[in-house]
Parts: structure tokens; sequence; C-alpha cells
């Protein structure tokens, strides 16, 4: 399914006509406009923009914490749903970890299956053979402070893990970790991906990272945010790091950073006129 | 071991010898201040006295912080999760602090009658209002992307309430609860002034009427002995089990 063989014609999730606007008294800011997305099951789709390009409230929405301008359709499983009915139906991985101190990392990694209401001993039997593959085998009982911060973003993708939902929505999980970690995590990431077959949709900052995750990415404007360019990652999986310097793969590169150079300058502009 | 913890019995030793031999070298007489070993003395000879004076308070204490804190906790949390019920009542809650415990005392007599409940009412009154507040405060700072995690979860009400919102409030609640127990100890003994036969707070009356400074004294260091063993066990307890007052 994945390899961008994904079956986009009987799509997960599909979004059209979605737009955002947030009014305050003196403001109007139009964060998201006329969007449209289809992801298929299994697909890997990862989202590339400049900061402030409203990738984030995207997510919000998707995640049901948001509900968009009228007139926008979310389809979740070819079903028409406003926004606050996918609250519960995404699994959601916020750009912070947001592990719970009080709570020993096991704990910390069955906490949606305990708010779905399954008992303590049972969550803790389901998550035991996740804790290897996750790199996290001996840690079970330390408390998130005393972790490093890529082991602290391995629990809490552990935990979006748990939560077993058709689409995962990931927000720059790797943003906050070093070089070397980070490429670590990404080729760890896609190892769990195509094991548990999961549909994910992976916010980043980085191009690199979003053509090297990626079946397809999508290259989003500066406010208002629109999808610009939605590019087919050709690229044979597993992907091995020494992809990263292929010639097809530079150009690839070539065309994303293209396209977001002129939205940086937008963006940028804007900024400066505000 | 703590370091200097010696030299910190050394030091009050040495504070003890230094009244002991201040009162004598000054000719002081035990109508102004007794020396530190008549103080002693009467702590020793009346052992069964003092012994029923302190279970006496300290249950008045206990009680009277146990319902102020479970008091405070409801209010407080009812405050956090309803803005109208925090508009309509807190600023209540705020203007009764404003009024002196004292001018309660009387009331609460005719009230509770002379027994056990008159203290512990002053007691609980006192210890309601930091346990209240902070309980208020802590939950409303509750971090909004966890919050939004928990939803995002499908997580409801009363799953955000107790998975989330209580423990992030629990180190500005055990603030409070330290906070609160001194006072419901004050509160005590202010409450058995206002006529009763045992208690410390009676003792500490007894002895000013009878002029027994000596007595006086011992009493003013078993409160102090006792304030500070009650706020060292929930300093203990709060580093024992409320640990993350960093993290959050």
């Amino acid at each position: 399914m994945a390899n961008g063989t994904a079956d986009i014609a009987a799509p997960i999730l599909q979004l059209s006509n979605l737009s955002m606007t947030f009014e305050s008294a003196h403001v109007t800011v139009v964060a998201l406009q006329d969007i449209g997305i289809r992801i298929g099951r299994g697909e890997f789709v990862t989202v590339v923009g400049p900061s402030g390009c409203g990738k984030s409230t995207l997510f919000n929405i998707l995640a049901g914490l948001a509900e968009p301008d009228a007139g926008a359709e979310i389809r979740y499983h070819g079903e028409t749903k406003r926004a606050l009915e996918l609250l519960g139906q995404v699994a959601f991985m916020p750009q912070r970890d947001l592990l719970l101190p009080w709570r020993r990392v096991v704990d910390n990694a069955i906490l949606p299956l305990q708010v779905e209401g399954m008992p303590r001993a049972a969550a803790l039997k389901r998550a035991e053979p996740l804790f290897g593959e996750f790199g996290l085998s001996g840690f079970e009982r330390h408390y998130p402070q005393q972790l490093s911060g890529g082991m602290r973003q391995r629990v809490a993708l552990m935990r979006t893990f748990l939560f077993e939902r058709d689409l995962t929505l990931l927000d720059e999980p790797f943003g906050a970790l070093d070089a070397l970690t980070r490429s670590l995590m990404q080729r760890w990431l896609l190892e769990v991906w195509q094991k548990h077959q999961r549909t994910i949709l992976f916010i980043t900052h980085d191009v690199e990272e979003a053509i090297f995750l990626g079946d397809r990415v999508l290259v989003m404007t500066a406010r208002p945010g629109r999808i610009k360019l939605v590019l087919e990652v050709p690229l044979a999986r597993p992907r091995p790091s020494s992809m990263l310097t292929s010639p097809e793969f530079i150009a690839l590169k070539r065309q994303v950073l293209a396209a977001i150079e002129e939205e940086s300058v937008k963006s940028f502009q804007q900024t400066a006129a505000d | 071991m703590r370091t200097g913890f010696g030299a910190q019995l050394a030091a009050l030793a040495g504070i003890l010898m230094l009244w002991e031999v201040g009162v004598r070298a000054f000719g002081l007489g035990s109508h102004v201040m007794p020396t530190a070993s008549a103080v002693f003395r009467d702590l020793w000879a009346n052992p069964e006295l003092m012994a029923r004076g302190i279970v006496r308070t300290m249950t008045e204490t206990l009680l009277g912080f146990a319902i102020g804190a479970a008091i405070g906790f409801g209010f407080g949390s009812a405050f956090a999760v309803s803005r109208a019920f925090e508009r309509l009542l807190f600023p209540l809650f705020v203007l009764s602090q404003a009024i002196p415990v004292i001018a309660f005392g009387a009331l609460v007599v005719m009230w509770l009658g002379n027994g056990i409940w008159s203290k512990v009412a002053i007691a609980t009154y006192l210890t309601a209002f930091p346990v209240t507040v902070n309980t208020c405060r802590g939950m409303q700072s509750v971090d909004p992307q966890r919050l939004a995690l928990l939803r995002s979860f499908g997580a409801g009400g009363w799953t955000i309430f107790w998975r989330l919102r209580v423990p992030f409030a629990l180190p500005s609640i055990a603030a409070a609860l330290k906070l609160g127990i001194s006072l419901g100890l004050i509160g005590a003994i202010v409450g058995e002034w206002f006529g009763d036969t045992v208690g410390l707070g009676i003792l500490l009356l007894q002895a000013m009427y009878n002029e027994n400074l000596p007595r006086l004294w011992a009493l003013i260091l078993v409160c102090g002995a006792i304030g500070i063993f009650i706020y060292a066990l929930f300093e203990a307890i709060e580093r024992r089990w409320i640990f993350w007052k960093q993290e959050i």
C-alpha cells in the first residue's frame, strides 16, 4: 500500500474548501484558505512550509480541537464530519512531548488507553511488547524528567501509537532534537510505520526530513496558508541515509526549496509590512 | 545527613545557656523572666497536664485542618471549573478573610457550645481559605496544550479533572496545606480562649492569670515544638510524594 502507491481512490481522509479565519477586535487573520487534501490508507504524507503558514492550525482542526470556517468539507472514512466529531478519532502528537511529570514512563505511554477506560493492568500488558521497539527497555519505571529529549520524544510517540487510530498526526516531533538523534529517529520512525501500517500526516520545517519520510510532500504557503505544491516522492523504500545525497533526492529537494523560498520571501515581506 | 545539624543543635544549646546565664546575671525576678532551667523543671513536673493539653489541641487542629482542607479543595475545584461560580462566591471568600477570626469566636461558641467543635470550626475557617485559593489557582494554571492533548484522546470533564487538573494543582495545594496546618494550630489555641477546660490555649490563659511565668514559657515552647513538628511532617510528605513542582 505504501511506497507512493497508496489507495487514493478510497482515501481515509479528504479535505476540501477548508479555510480558517481568526477574528479579533482589530484584525482578521486568514490562517488557512481552500485547503484540499486526500490521504490514502497507509500513506505517509509530510507537510512542509514557512513558519506561520497555519500547519499547526490544520492539525488542531484534524484533531477535533478547532472548527474551521463554514463551507469546509471534511470526509473521514468517506463520511462527512464536523471537525469536533474527530475529537478522539485521530491520534495527535503535538510539538512538545507534553509528558505528565507525575507519571512514570509506562504510565505516560498508557494514558490514552486509560482515558478510553481500559484498566491499568490490561493497558500495561498491551504496552509491554512495545518498549523494546521504542528503545525504552529498562526505562519503564523512570520519570520523564530523568530522560533525554530523544527518549522523551519516543515516549510521546509510543503514547500516540498506543492510541490506535486510523490516522496519526505528528507535529514536528523531532524539531527539538539534535541532527544526529534526529536522523536516527527518522529511520526508526519509518521502520515502526512500515511494521504497524499506520497512516501518518507529518508536519516539519525541514525539507530533507519531509522528502526522506514522505510518500508525498505538501508544500504550504505563508498566510493565508494554502497548498502550493503536491510532490510525489518516487524514492524506493526502505530508504537508507545514503539516499540523502543521491541525484534523485537532490532534484526533489531543489523543487521543494524553490517553492518554499518564494513563500518565505513573501512571509518575510508580510511580517515587515505588518 | 545534612551538614551543620550538629552545629544547629550546639547553637540551640548555646541560646538556652545564654538565657540561663543572662537571667541570673541581670537578677531578673521570675515574675519578669524565668530561667531556662525553671521552665524545663515546670515542663518535667507536669507531664500529664501537658500531654492532655497537647492531645486536645492537636485533635482540634487536625480535625479543623482536615475539614478545612476538604472544604477548600471542594470550593477551589468548583471555582476553577466554573467561572460563573467563581465570580459569584470568590469575592465573599476574600471578604470573609478581612474579618479577624476573633470577631467570629464568640458567635461560634454560642452556636457550637464550649466543647471541641467550636475550636474545630475556627481551625477549619483558617485552613479553608488558603487551600481554596491555591486549589483554584493551581487548577486554572493547567497547561492548555496538555488539556488539548487529553481532549484529543477523547477525555471528558471528570477524566481531565482527576488525571490532569488535580495532579497539576497538587504542588500549589501542598504549599497551602503547610500554611493551613500552621493556621489551624493558631485557630485551635485561640478558640480555646473563648472558654473550655482542657487544651494548650486554656493552660496559657491559666498561666497568665496566675502569673506563672515558667509555665507560660513552657507552653510557648510546647506550642512552638508542635508547630515545627507538623510543618516538618507536611514538608516531608511533600518532598516524598509531590516531586514535580519544577516540571510544570
